[in-house]
Order: C-alpha cells, then structure tokens, then sequence
C-alpha cells in the first residue's frame, strides 16, 4: 500500500509531462542559438520596432514546430499583455479564399470584442481585415498571423489570393504584423507564385532532429522525478539511480540507436519513451531495461511477419514457400494452378510427407488471402475464376524467412527448400 | 533579451548618482562585451589624469548601449520594404517615359493606354505612385482641371467585372436611374456619346492586371477597349508581370491599330542595387555597412533575380546577424565590434546571403535517420538513368538490396511505406496517384548532386552511390 501509491503518482506525473509539449520543449529554448531563441528574437523585434517580419518554420512532422511556436507565443504574450494578437489558420481548414478571410475576420472580431456576421461578403471581410490591420497599426498592437500546413495555402488555389494579401499588407508602412508559416515540406517557399514569393521575406528556420547529447539530457529532463515532498526521498533517488542506470547502459544505447535509424523526430522518441513507461512494474515501482524493449518491439513492428509466425498452418508455409519459388525462376505472374504444379514437383522431388488434395490448398490459399499475406495481383479479371488469376506475394523474402525461422513447427526442409 | 538590456541601462544609470571613481568599474564591465576592444586601457589611464575626460567618456559609454539599439533601430527602418524613399533613383528613364505619355494624353484631352511589365521587385507599382503625385502636381500647376485617379489592386476583386463598376461610380458619382444596363455598357454608352466640356479626365492604374484574364479574355479585353472610344476620357496603365500580355490576349487591339504602349521594367543590375542601397542608407549619419559587404550582397541578388526587395531582405538580415553578435556570448569567436560603431562587415553579409539563398534540403539530408538516407540513396541509384519512377515495391527491392550488401538488418514493408510518407510529406519525395499503396509510383523530388553533396562525408553512403 505504502509502496504503490508512489509508484502511481511518479507514473502519472511522468506520463503528464510526456503529453505536455510546454514541458518537454522547455530545456530547448535554453541556448541561445536554438530555434527557440531564433523564433523569439525575429517576432519580438517585430513588436517591439514596429516592423513587419514574414517567416517560415520548416521540419519533419512531430519535431515541435508548433509547440516551439506556442512557447514563443506564450512568453510574448506574458511580457508584452496587450500588444499581441493571435490570429490562426490551418490550411487544411481554410485553404480556400473565402473560407479564410472569414476565419480571420471572426477571429479579429472575438479578439477585440466585435460583433460577427456571419453573413458578410468577400469585400466586406476583406475590407474589414484591411481598417484592422491599419487601427492595430496605430495602436502598436501586432497581429500575428500562424499559417499551419503553408503548403496547403500555396497549393490550393492557383492564384494564392489569401497569400498575396496577407504578405502584401506586410509591405505598407501602416500595418504592424508578422506571418509565421508552419510547413513539413521542405521546398515550401518554391510553390509560391513569384509575385508572392517575391513579397516573402526568405527566413526560413529549420528544425532538424535532435543530436545525441540532446536525447539524453532530455531522458534525463523528462524521466527524472522532482525532489519534493510528495515522494518519499528514498524511492525518489531510488528511481533517478535506476534512470541513470538504465540510460548508461550500452544495450539501451544500442536500443536507443536502432529506434533512431527508423525515425528520429521528438515526436517518436516521446511516444516509445510514454509506451516504456506504461508498462512499468507498479510493484516495484522502477523502471527497467524490460520496459524499453517491449516499447520498441511494440513500435517497430511487422505485421506481416507476425502473421506468418503466428497464424500460418504448414500447409499455408508450404505454399507460400512455393509461390517464392516461382518468383525466383524469374515467373513474373503464377496463379494457382501452377502453385499447385509447383507443390507437385516439391514433394514429388523430396518425399515430403504432407501432401493435400487441392480443394484444402484452395480453402488454405483463401486464408492466406484473407490475412493479406497474398492477393490478386491486378482488379481486373474478376470474371475469372479464382484460381486462375494471377497472384503475388505481399511479404518480401527476407519477412518471410525470418517468420518461418521464429515459427514454432516449421519443417526443416521448408527453410532449406526458400534458400534454394 | 529585452530584460537583459534593461537591467545594463539601470546599472548604467546608478553608476551616474556615484563619483567617477566607480567608473573603472563601468569600463570593466564594457570589457566583457568586446574581447578585442583596444581602447579600454586609454581611457583608464585618461581617466586617472583628467577629470573632465573622465566624465566625458562616461557619458559616452552611457549612451552607447541605447544607441546602439537605436542605430540598429533606425538602419533596420531606412531598410524595410515598406519605407518608400523620397527620390527614386536607377527608374529615370522608365519614370519620365510614363510621365510624358500621361502628360500628353492631358494635354490633348485624349484617352490612352499603357502596359508596364516587369519581374517582381523592379519597382513598378513605387514608380507608378510617383508618377500620379507628380500629375497632380503637374496639373495645378499648368492650371488644368484635376485628374480623378482610380488605382486598383486586381486581386481583391471577388468578380473581374467589378472594375467596370467601380470606374463608373467615379465617372459618374450620381447614379442615375437606369440600372437595366450593367456597368460595362453604360461606360460604353457614356463614352460614344459627346460629353460636356466640364468632364475630367479619368487616371486608372491596374495593378497585378493579369487576375482579370479570364477564360473569354472578355474583361481584359473591354477594359482596353474603353480607351479607343471617340469621346472616352480614360487613361489606362496596366501592370503585370508577363512581358507578351498584350500580344497574347489584346489581338483585336493589335488589328484596330490601337495597341497598348509596353514600357518594360527590366530587373535591376548589380551596380543599381548597390546605389539603391546607398542612397537608402545616406539618411543614417553613420556608416552601417562596409562598402565591400554591399557589394557582395547587390552582385548575388543582381545574379540571382534582379529583385530589390530580397536585396533588401538580405540586408536586414545581416544587421539581425550583427544584432546577435554584439549582443550574444562574449566567447572568442565573437570578435565584437567597437562599441561606438558597429558595422556590418563581409562574414555578416555572407551569412545572411547563405541563409537566404541556401535550401534546406541538404542539411535535413544530412540529419535524417540512417535508413530514410538508405531510402533515398536507392532512389538515386534507381532513377540515375532514362527511368524516372518506380513503384514502392521495386524501390523496397533496392533498398533491400543495400541492407543486405551492408549487413544491417532492413525494416519491415508496412515501416518502409511509413519512412517514404514521410520522406513525402517533405517533398524529398513525391507520390503519384494510385490506389493500392504497393502500387504508388515513387520518383524523387531533389536532385541527385544535391543527395551526393549531403551525403560525401559519411563513409557508408561513398560506396552507395557509385
């Protein structure tokens, strides 16, 4: 009783902070040539001087362009309270013009307090957008506008009207705003037509994965507990001992090495870094080497091998078995029929002992189907029946092998029959 | 970073109440900014002799904090895109040839039009500005009737036919009370028909003019039409970027005899940049730029697209750099300029160039994870001859392929298909359209150089790509 209680506490906390982006980007705006401080110096300047910035976040999905994006905003708005206003977009959302400045208009209006009409027209919106731009410019008040998925907006429409405006209201002396795009494609500013481009005022900050010695302070940031009162001391070093135990260890490091080489986003280390700890002991109350690697087998998996190694009967080895073999003597399409040719001369060569009559291999073929190990290899022909169409293989030779390895029963000659 | 400068300027500022004995004090913490500042140790030994020195230098090291965030200020303001200058230099010739014509349109009381072209960023739409105030001038001046000016941005019109309506609510302020006909053919008929001699003369700019090409070309077309009626009173400029719009979509113009005069606006060379920037910065009392970080920065954009505002977009860049400098780790990279005069000098300019013109692409390449690079490394290989896509499963072949020859175990089919999603979603990639996943043809979006230039310095990728 006394024990679990801590354990479930330090595992809610951890978890917490695994889903809290503030908290695990936090110890990244520390240097001062992060994006962090980057992003934070561009649209400070922009508030502070009055003048208008236009900028580019580019990075793969889940290396924290958003969150980045919300701790900047957030610190803003805490040092200067009433001089930012957030305006936001999603280009999946308002791709389309009419849809946009509708958006930006209801937003500007629940900003400051306005009525919205809902019925309001293209001009009207637009010219609304316009006297805001100009009164905030007055007042000192900046606008910044967040372009989610930017490549959407460039995308949409042929004309990218919402842009041009956007990026040529940048351009007047009586506006005070800055347009901060958030895009995964890298050659986002090349999809813009050229007048808009040319309007673009080319800082782009690229977030690239994080290096090793920012993994591992991060492990240390977020898998540490705090030492405070609400754990008892000696189960909190306890379980930092054991962290630090476990992150110097040279086969997590090799575990830690493989997860990389896959997928190297902040994202992706948080979701195999959440699934290790839910599967922690609340016995003990510790984690360890276990945890990380039933979360990297569960997050780097493959499907189809599962399925031969579980699911398949020998019969359905046998087959699969043969149909590689036709793919080796270079037969670009087989079907049934000639599987079954095939399963003929393998046990009329090697006197294998299982030998079934074809309506069984037809019921097995259709398991195989239905278990998408196999499938037709064009939509065409349905007329035909099935056996005569043509199939191929969906698991590559080498998934193949290796489930027939790790399979509980399979006969010996089956592995000798695939490597010939 | 605001917080760290306000809290300099306090400690300056109680350092006034107290004698100048507590100055050496100011002077060392001077020192922790710039490590190579030759004239501390001068002061100090100033300082000991001559009082009245002392305090001069005090009040010059006071202001220097806060004057250098004002200079900074100000050079970043003289740059902006949106601070237009007063005087328009290197657009002369192309300025009086659009002046004489409207001068001579007024002149004979007779309509016109005109087409500017031009690449984006030569300074039309600022020439044309000044060309309407120096006809308003003008026309009070030689005692004419004033010119009603209608200048249109194309792209905010919801329909191209709005232009119509809207010139007709300045020729004709008073609606009358036929609204059968649409705007268009009221202008028509208005211009057919002998006005009184009280009418003015109508100036209408079309900025961005190629928005109203629609599938007919009708707009287009009657909007150039409305200046070859016998009593039309409108002078016509029209703006845009392609330098055959009216040889393309004006042919009947072409057969009337009435074409439009095209006056081109050709990108700017390196050498009119480069005054450009100068007069811009002549307004500052004291030198930002060195001469040599200017010109570097005016020859790569005048090579690259002849468009003043990424010039200028450059230039604010590198005082953002300078910023960082003067204010970031006084480690020993930073050779920190004096503090009186700080100036932008070649490596500012060559990191803001970089910084611009450089595309992501190959640092993401070099920062991916090692089997996305295998990915994109049989992608090169497979598409280096006349083939230009293939579908996923014979690129998973490939990649199958090099795992084996590096004795590193590959990932499975259902992680591959994930590892190229993502290598599209940064357009690293691209997919073409098909239904099946297996079936979706792959072809690759960056070039080949590019991979064998991010890729050179890792030792297991050199073999690869032979």
């Amino acid at each position: 009783m006394g024990k679990e209680n801590p354990a479930e506490k330090a595992l809610n906390l951890i978890r917490g902070r695994l889903c809290d982006p503030t908290f695990v980007f936090r110890p990244l705006s520390g240097p001062p040539d992060s994006n962090y401080s980057k992003l934070k110096f561009i649209v400070s300047t922009s508030i502070t001087e009055g003048c208008n910035n236009s900028i580019l976040l580019l990075g793969p999905r889940g290396s924290g362009k958003a969150a980045v994006l919300d701790l900047v905003v957030g610190d803003l708005m805490e040092e200067y309270p009433d001089s930012v206003t957030l305006i936001r977009l999603n280009g999946l959302l308002h791709s389309e013009d009419n849809c946009a400045f509708k958006e930006i208009a209801r937003q500007l209006c629940m900003e400051h307090h306005l009525l919205f009409s809902k019925m309001a027209s293209f001009d009207e919106n637009s010219q609304f957008i316009i006297a805001m731009l100009r009164e905030c410019g007055l007042a000192h008040k900046t606008i910044i506008f967040v372009l989610d998925e930017f490549d959407m907006f460039a995308q949409a429409s042929g004309k990218q009207r919402l842009l041009y405006s956007l990026l040529d209201a940048m351009q007047s002396v009586t506006s005070q705003a800055v347009v901060v795009g958030i895009s995964s494609r890298l050659d986002a500013d090349q999809l813009l037509e050229k007048r808009v481009r040319s309007r673009f005022s080319h800082r782009k900050i690229l977030f690239l994965p994080p290096s090793r010695e920012e993994i591992d302070s991060l492990l240390e940031h977020l898998l540490s507990l705090p030492a405070d009162s609400s754990f008892p001391s000696g189960y909190v070093t306890q379980f930092n001992e054991k962290i630090k135990n476990i992150t110097s260890d040279t086969r997590f490091k090799d575990m830690l090495k493989t997860f990389l080489n896959a997928n190297s986003t902040v994202n992706s280390l948080l979701k195999f870094i959440f699934r290790a700890v839910s599967s922690m002991n609340l016995e003990s109350g510790l984690l360890s080497l276990e945890n990380f690697k039933t979360a990297l087998s569960s997050m780097l998996r493959q499907p189809k091998l599962e399925a031969v190694r579980a699911d398949c009967s020998i019969l359905e080895l046998y087959l699969l078995v043969c149909m590689r073999r036709l793919e080796v003597k270079e037969q670009s399409s087989y079907n049934f029929i000639s599987v079954m040719k095939e399963y003929k001369t393998i046990h009329d060569s090697f006197q294998t002992s299982d030998f079934y009559a074809q309506n069984v291999c037809l019921r097995a073929f259709e398991h195989l189907r239905e278990r998408e190990v196999i499938c037709y290899a064009e939509n065409r022909g349905q007329s035909q029946a099935g056996e005569y169409r043509p199939m191929k293989l969906l698991i590559s030779a080498s998934e193949l092998h290796q489930g027939m390895r790790s399979h509980a029963c399979c006969p010996a000659i089956l592995l000798k029959l695939l490597d010939h | 970073m605001p917080t760290i400068a306000g809290s300099e300027k306090s400690e300056e500022v109680s350092l006034l109440s107290e004698d100048t004995i507590s100055t050496p004090k100011k002077l060392k913490s001077r020192q922790r900014i710039a490590v190579s500042n030759l004239r501390t140790p001068d002061k100090e030994v100033k300082q000991d002799s001559h009082e009245n020195l002392a305090v001069d230098s005090l009040s010059d090291c006071l202001g220097s904090e806060s004057r250098d965030e004002d200079q900074m200020r100000a050079v970043k303001e003289a740059l902006h895109v949106s601070k237009a200058p007063s005087t328009i230099v290197c657009r002369e010739d192309e300025h009086r040839r659009v002046f004489e014509f409207v001068k001579g349109c007024l002149d004979q009381q007779k309509a016109g039009s005109l087409y500017i072209c031009g690449c984006p960023g030569t300074g039309k739409s600022l020439s044309i500005e000044k060309v309407v105030k120096q006809v308003g001038d003008w026309s009070k001046q030689a005692c004419l009737p004033p010119v009603d000016t209608l200048s249109v941005n194309c792209t905010s019109l919801t329909k191209t036919a709005d232009i119509f309506s809207k010139i007709l609510e300045i020729v004709e302020p008073v609606k009358e009370d036929n609204c059968y006909s649409s705007p268009l053919h009221r202008l028509q008929s208005l211009f057919s028909q002998k006005q009184d001699s009280s009418s003015r003369m109508m100036l209408i700019i079309a900025d961005e003019m190629d928005f109203l090409i629609t599938k007919d070309r009708g707009v287009l077309h009657d909007l150039f039409m409305l200046t070859i009626f016998p009593f039309s009173t409108c002078i016509l400029i029209g703006v845009a970027n392609a330098i055959d719009l009216a040889d393309r979509f004006l042919p009947k113009l072409k057969s009337l005899n009435c074409k439009p005069m095209v006056i081109t606006f050709p990108a700017y060379s390196k050498d009119q940049i480069l005054r450009i920037l100068q007069e811009r910065l002549m307004v500052l009392p004291y030198v930002a730029f060195q001469s040599n970080a200017l010109e570097l920065c005016a020859r790569k954009v005048a090579a690259a697209s002849g468009d003043m505002r990424k010039a200028l977009s450059v230039c604010r860049s590198a005082i953002e750099i300078l910023e960082i400098d003067i204010r970031g780790s006084p480690g020993p990279e930073s050779q920190g300029p004096t503090p009186d005069n700080p100036v932008v000098r070649m490596d500012h300019m060559a990191a803001a160039l970089s910084k611009t013109f450089k595309s992501p692409v190959v640092d993401t390449i070099q920062t991916l994870p090692q089997h996305q690079q295998i990915i994109i490394c049989s992608a090169a290989k497979a598409f280096r001859g006349s083939k230009k896509d293939a579908t996923i499963g014979e690129l998973n072949k490939l990649y199958l392929e090099i795992c084996k020859s590096r004795v590193i175990s590959p990932a499975g089919i259902t992680e591959f298909t994930n590892m190229c999603t993502v290598l599209n979603d940064q357009g690293i990639l691209k997919f073409g359209q098909a239904r099946g996943n297996k079936l979706k043809r792959v072809s690759l979006r960056v070039d080949e150089s590019d991979i064998t230039f991010a890729l050179q310095g890792v030792r297991f990728f050199r073999n690869c790509l032979l």
